[in-house]
């Protein structure tokens, strides 16, 4: 079964929240600010088995030395949020193919 | 012809009854009309037609946002009252690539502003349709008929 994000976060504890309720610009910086690795995606792509919601360029950042993936969640009543949560190489490669490299 | 209309959270007084309008609206143009809503902003639009005289077509807006791809709809009009609702509206822009119109307001001016150039700078072709406004749906309802002419 592949891994859904929703289930994901109902379901375990392993992940941290660096941002809630807030707005998605301030969300895209925070990811900016925080990963040492960076791919850019277009709203509508799937990212750990759900669509990627924002304005593009769509910032996915990654922690390689944790392993973990820091990407933008939004809620049409909580606003965005910035999720950190493991990821495994796998996930890794496939969001990197979705890189639009276009970073305005 | 199909429409999808997208609505924002539910705490905007005035989005419930221009729901109700819009698709009226729509169909009435001929447009096999679709509403997505989380599950309040959808309760209260079905609750609002008890005796279902508008046969309103209410789906998920999750589940919705799973399912769509380019060219399932010719007409994206999206509630943009929120930031969250913005990113949902260029989301949906994006990914149908079909003709599009935001209806954008808010009781505060500033945030009109900024909605409106969250979706220009998405790169959206949408047509936009800003006006402040909260509890009374007028304004909204006056800005919307105008807009869709360019629909017709």
């Amino acid at each position: 079964m592949s891994f859904c994000l929703d289930t994901y976060l109902q379901q375990s504890d392993n992940y941290e929240i660096h941002a809630s309720k807030a707005g998605f610009k301030d969300c895209a910086m925070i990811i900016r600010f925080k990963a040492d690795d960076l791919v850019y995606i277009k709203p509508g792509d799937e990212v750990l088995g759900v669509r990627v919601i924002g304005i593009p360029p769509i910032p996915i950042g990654f922690d390689h030395e944790k392993g973990t993936v820091f990407l933008p969640y939004t809620k049409p009543c909580h606003g965005t949020s910035v999720v950190e949560l493991p990821i495994d190489e796998d996930e890794v490669e496939k969001i990197r193919k979705l890189d639009t490299g276009n970073k305005k | 012809m199909k429409a999808l209309v997208l609505l924002g959270c539910p705490e905007t007084p005035s989005q419930t009854p221009m729901a109700v309008y819009v698709f009226n609206r729509l169909t009435k143009m001929g447009y096999d009309t679709t509403i997505a809503a989380n599950p309040a902003a959808s309760k209260l639009v079905k609750i609002s037609d008890p005796e279902g005289l508008y046969n309103l077509n209410l789906v998920d807006l999750e589940r919705t946002l799973g399912e769509i791809n380019e060219g399932d709809y010719d007409l994206l009009v999206g509630f943009v009252h929120k930031d969250a609702a913005a990113s949902f509206f260029v989301t949906f822009d994006q990914i149908l690539q079909t003709k599009s119109l935001a209806l954008v307001f808010s009781r505060d001016a500033d945030e009109v502003a900024e909605f409106v150039t969250m979706i220009e700078e998405s790169g959206s072709n949408a047509l936009i349709a800003a006006v402040r406004a909260f509890h009374n749906p007028s304004p909204i309802k006056v800005k919307f008929d105008r807009a869709i002419k360019e629909f017709e």
